[in-house]
């Protein structure tokens, strides 16, 4: 063999390992997830709740918490994104940028007892879903900034000019002409924050509480239940069953996981194939 | 040195309601010097071609007359532009409304990712245009010569068509806003030969309709095209080089008897 084919099989081999690298872990810990739930995973699991070893009242609190995440985050963070890729200049855009990156290193467990301090005991919303989307809100705001300023920037300046060039209002270009080629990186961008959101557990232990019935819709004063409450809570009871329900809670966290990666996939189909053709 | 304003660059031959009255014009960005002292008449209904070595602020001159250079941070334009006799860099001008009026073509190809329907109905469509949308499409097509050829996949992607239908397209698109003016900023030169002689065809219809101003690097595609061209060159030294306006006439009268300016420019490799 020769020695290029040796350094080109050497090359692949690593590339292959790194590969594996990145990959086993997610897989083992699927596996052992679902592995170790094994014992109690049936469809009762989704119809008894969490006092009853079930973890329906967690599911429909996460993805209670989770629309509020979408609707709040997802409001103000594209809004915040666009004004910075289209309207912020200079000394504005520089705090404000500055601002988002200091927010997006802010470790999460103090993010919690700021919201703590301040709503739950200083507003006096008692432990609430107001105050839990809040804090998730603020975590996860900063990633829904960034994509959203990238993904405008990205697309090609030809297309602004070409939209202007006819008249249309600064309004009328972002929305019409600038969003849509941008929709499937804004899209990734609202999926990996509420992929955040759903495995986080720091904001919302000193926000929301823990509840054993279902989530209520009131938004203030009532405790709501989440799946990472019911694993770290589980997980610290003795007893195989509580572990497995543990483990149960993590598995359906990583099924709702999957189930924003799928559903952003198919929203920004739409769009990416429009966009597929690009050649500006 | 520069020529004091109403040198030769200015015309002696004054018309009556041009379309664009341009008076001691002067751009830069930041700190750079663009252009400056341009006075120059654009006539309508007629092709005025801007002619000029790349860095001679052609192109500037043209994102001026729609103000297009509003989108560049840190452009400053002083002097006076008149359209229809409105000044459209006075605080009350509305640059939206005068790029409806003033519409535009890019050097490159730039259809939205949308349909060929879309690309030409979005404008009119934003504007409040609701019905006749499909007569305006099929005219604004008909007008830019693609009727024939897209009229069966009006719903397809405006990136399957070649790039010369591409830039008709964009024609086609800036037409059906209906504007007075076309400024197109070399719009054959990302084309191939033929699509380029397409898109001079094309031009020659239009200003039955339009007053057309257009940049190009091509003499002869002035000489062939044009009834009046302006000629730009860059003047000054390193440091203070701004483009400038040398000559400008009837393109026949341009064409046949070069300034010494000109020729000048042409012998030292600069130019043509």
């Amino acid at each position: 063999m020769s020695g290029r084919r040796l350094r080109d099989w050497a090359f692949w081999g690593l590339c292959g390992l790194a590969m594996l690298g990145s990959a086993a872990p997610a897989v083992s810990v699927l596996v052992s997830v679902v592995h170790q739930a094994a014992p109690v995973l049936d469809w009762s699991l989704l119809t008894r709740r969490s006092n009853a070893g079930g973890i329906e009242n967690a599911v429909l609190g996460t993805l209670w918490l989770l629309l509020g995440v979408l609707v709040l985050a997802g409001s103000i963070g594209i809004g915040a994104g666009v004004y910075l890729a289209e309207l912020a200049t200079g000394r504005v855009a520089r705090v404000l940028r500055f601002g988002s990156e200091v927010l997006a290193g802010m470790p999460s467990i103090v993010i919690g007892y700021i919201g703590y301090v301040t709503m739950v005991v200083g507003l006096h919303w008692g432990y609430s879903y107001l105050a839990g989307v809040i804090a998730l809100s603020v975590l996860v705001l900063p990633y829904i900034v960034k994509t959203t300023e990238v993904a405008l920037r990205q697309v090609p300046s030809a297309l602004r000019e070409g939209a202007v060039g006819l008249g249309m209002a600064h309004r009328q270009v972002i929305w019409r002409i600038l969003l849509p080629p941008a929709a499937p990186a804004v899209v990734s961008g609202v999926v990996v924050a509420l992929a955040i959101s759903t495995g986080e557990l720091a904001p919302l232990l000193f926000t929301v509480g823990f509840t054993d019935s279902n989530p209520s819709l009131a938004p203030l004063h009532q405790q709501v239940p989440y799946l990472t409450s019911v694993t770290f809570t589980d997980l610290s009871l003795p007893g195989a069953r509580a572990h497995a329900t543990a483990a149960a809670a993590g598995a359906a966290s990583l099924a709702i996981l999957v189930l924003l990666i799928l559903l952003g996939r198919a929203l920004s189909r739409r769009s990416r194939l429009a966009t597929a053709q690009m050649t500006l | 040195m520069p020529e004091p304003p109403g040198g030769p660059a200015r015309e002696p031959d004054r018309v009556a309601n041009p379309a664009f009255e341009i008076a001691d014009l002067a751009v830069s960005y930041g700190p750079r010097v663009a252009l400056r002292g341009v006075h120059l008449t654009v006539r309508r209904h007629e092709v005025t071609a801007l002619i000029g070595p790349s860095g001679c602020g052609k192109t500037t001159f043209l994102r001026c007359l729609n103000r297009m250079n509003d989108l560049v941070p840190g452009a400053r334009v002083s002097g006076r532009v008149d359209f229809e006799g409105e000044p459209i860099y006075a605080p009350t001008a509305r640059p939206i409304e005068i790029r409806r009026r003033v519409g535009m073509v890019f050097q490159r190809p730039n259809p939205f990712p949308k349909s060929i329907y879309d690309n030409v109905a979005i404008a009119p469509r934003l504007a409040g245009l609701r019905r006749g949308l499909n007569e305006l499409v099929e005219e604004s097509l008909t007008r830019a010569a693609l009727w024939e050829e897209v009229k069966d996949k009006l719903r397809e992607s405006a990136f399957s068509l070649s790039g010369g239908q591409q830039q008709r397209l964009c024609i086609a698109r800036a037409i059906a806003v209906r504007p007075e003016v076309l400024l197109m900023d070399e719009p054959a030169s990302a084309l191939d030969p033929v699509a380029t002689y397409a898109i001079e065809e094309l031009i020659g219809q239009l200003k039955r309709d339009y007053t057309i101003v257009i940049v190009t690097h091509n003499m002869q595609q002035a000489a062939r095209i044009s009834d009046r061209t302006a000629f730009f060159t860059v003047e000054g030294t390193d440091t203070e080089r701004a483009g400038v306006l040398v000559e400008v006439g009837p393109t026949a009268k341009i064409f046949a008897n070069p300034s010494e300016r000109r020729k000048e420019d042409s012998i030292s490799g600069r130019f043509g």
